[in-house]
């Protein structure tokens, strides 16, 4: 048989994890008030764990989310640095092969990273996401984690503090300019190996946009949420970036109860009620809030 | 005083067809009533004050605009060539994007050194929408009518659809289409919202015999539509893109010698008088036109 004739009837050359993606290794967000986000991501759960060697940068953790404070003024620019808002600057996959994810991603069309390490730091490769955000690519998550190397332990925490509730990583979502949503998957299949879910498919109690799902196995799974602008009047050029983080739960009333019972504060409205699939937290310092999502994760 | 009251606001001038710098250009095309421009990468890159400050005459002079060239000879290349192009694409994506500009014109390669192979072409364009998705901005491919491999519309558009990228579409150049005599009809293959530019030109001469003669007259004896020899054909192409459902802009493409040595406002009118035939003789425009009013933040 020749491949002239095999090739349209069966396109079957991609993997369906062509980088071997298992999962988010951390979440990062860039801020100049790192105490005041320290704050709000404690009354969440989290707990500072580690304290990067030279920069003002804390990691944060619960359960298996990482986050990612820094305040590293350096690497915000000066409007950033001037801006009271935290903003979500990076999303690190854990990937098979780092080094190969970077490539395979650069040969496609990504924009690389350029790279700002310090001696015996960890060159963690990126390429460049939607606005000013980056994607990582992290391979070290099994035997050592690049924490032991970037970091350093804040004495006498446990440095492993359980999930509350049963959180985990469930998504992003990403605000998109008008009529990007096809331009946004594509980012996402051909760069990372995403696939579109069915357009009747939706979790939580926000169904709007388009539903990018992770190829990772189902115990590491996550999905991007693409929005687009309400239709009609306001062209919102510019605009684009990571919106927020949602975190699955498979009791959303249960750890609603027990978040608000350390403070946080869940919409009530017209167009968001919490309810058993999911709730949405207010947002803090201006830019800065949590989805709930229920997902059982085994 | 120049009359407002005609519906011209989607076409537009591009620099080419003026002399001078950038900040006259800017002033001239919109006292002639135009509300875009074309701009072109040595527009930005030879301004005395530097990318920066050609951002901010752009910015300054409220003129939306239509796209910025042009990226050439991009597609089938191999190894360093291909890398080294990559790198000069990226350097047109940043300055299209400082721009605000939403389309990056990229001419079909004429280089002796690029594959013929189409799906190595559609690979290669591939990868530069891909770039181009992070930076809002679409790619528009245009068949060059002495391009190596292709030359004519129809093949342009077999490697867009082989691309197979959202942000991936046509751009269509008059010129080319009338220099090769590529049937009308064959538009109907298109999809009207993949071309996402059109450029228009006229010129004077009949015929054109030699691909030597088509270069020359590509670059130095356009005119603008309705001052040439096929005023008619432009006519119809532009009724027969309007008829498919094309609603993007159209852009006055005309290198011209005499144009580089007579005052811009005159030449901005010859395109206005240009623009006006082709709205109102042409496609006989209501003012406004309906479902087109989109209300845009101001520029901060």
């Amino acid at each position: 048989m020749s491949t002239s004739t095999n090739l349209p009837r069966e396109a079957i050359a991609e993997p369906v994890n062509p980088l071997g993606l298992n999962g988010i290794e951390f979440i990062e967000y860039a801020c100049s008030r790192p105490q005041a986000l320290g704050q709000v991501l404690e009354m969440m759960g989290f707990k500072p764990v580690a304290r990067h060697r030279s920069r003002e940068v804390m990691l944060y953790r619960q359960g298996g989310i990482n986050i990612i404070v820094n305040a590293h003024r350096p690497s915000l620019t000066q409007e950033q640095a001037a801006s009271d808002k935290p903003w979500l600057a990076a999303i690190a996959l854990r990937v098979r092969d780092a080094g190969a994810a970077y490539r395979r991603a650069l040969e496609r069309g990504a924009w690389a990273v350029p790279s700002q390490v310090e001696v015996m730091e960890l060159n963690i490769p990126a390429i460049h996401g939607v606005g000013a955000s980056r994607i990582y690519f992290v391979d070290r998550y099994e035997q050592f984690s690049i924490y032991d190397v970037d970091f350093v332990p804040i004495p006498g925490v446990d440095p492993h503090p359980p999930a509350l509730a049963d959180l985990h990583f469930f998504g992003v979502v990403q605000y998109i300019g008008n009529e990007r949503t096809a331009d946004w998957s594509e980012f996402y299949r051909e760069l990372l190996g995403f696939a579109e879910l069915p357009s009747e498919q939706h979790f939580g109690i926000l169904p709007k946009g388009r539903i990018m799902q992770s190829p990772c196995p189902p115990a590491a799974r996550f999905y991007i949420q693409l929005i687009e602008p309400e239709a009609g009047l306001l062209d919102v050029e510019g605009q684009e970036q990571l919106q927020r983080v949602a975190l699955g739960t498979g009791q959303v009333l249960q750890t609603v109860a027990q978040l608000s019972q350390r403070g946080v504060e869940f919409l009530q409205s017209k167009s968001v009620q919490t309810d058993h699939r999911g709730a949405l937290t207010r947002s803090w310092q201006g830019s800065v809030s949590f989805e709930l999502v229920h997902d059982l994760r085994t | 005083m120049v009359d407002y009251s005609a519906n011209i606001r989607d076409f537009g001038m591009d620099t080419i067809s003026l002399a001078g710098p950038l900040e006259a250009k800017l002033l001239a095309v919109r006292q002639a009533g135009f509300s875009q421009i074309m701009l072109s990468a040595r527009d930005v890159v030879g301004h005395p004050g530097g990318l920066e400050s050609a951002v901010a005459a752009v910015r300054a002079s409220g003129l939306r605009v239509t796209g910025f060239q042009v990226l050439r000879d991009f597609e089938g290349l191999s190894g360093h060539l291909h890398d080294y192009k990559i790198d000069i694409a990226k350097s047109m994506l940043e300055m299209c994007s400082a721009l605000g500009a939403k389309v990056l014109l990229v001419c079909s390669s004429t280089s002796v050194h690029a594959s013929d192979d189409p799906d190595a072409l559609a690979r290669d364009l591939r990868k530069l929408a891909m770039l181009a998705i992070p930076r809002s901005i679409k790619v528009a491919y245009e068949g060059l009518s002495w391009g190596r491999t292709i030359n004519e519309f129809p093949q342009a558009w077999d490697i867009v659809c082989r691309a197979d990228m959202p942000n991936l579409g046509l751009g269509l150049d008059s010129f080319h289409l009338f220099a090769t005599k590529t049937p009308l009809d064959d538009l109907e293959l298109l999809d009207a919202d993949k071309i996402f530019l059109v450029q228009l030109a006229d010129f004077m001469w009949t015929e054109i015999k030699s691909v030597e003669e088509r270069i020359s007259t590509a670059r130095h004896f356009r005119v603008f539509p309705g001052e040439g020899v096929h005023s008619a054909d432009l006519a119809a192409l532009v009724s027969k893109l309007h008829s498919l459902g094309y609603r993007g802009d159209y852009s006055f493409e005309v290198f011209n010698d005499d144009y580089q040595q007579i005052p811009l406002p005159t030449v901005a009118e010859r395109g206005r008088r240009s623009a006006l035939w082709l709205a109102e003789g042409v496609l006989r425009r209501a003012v406004p036109l309906p479902n087109q009013l989109r209300l845009r933040r101001a520029e901060a």
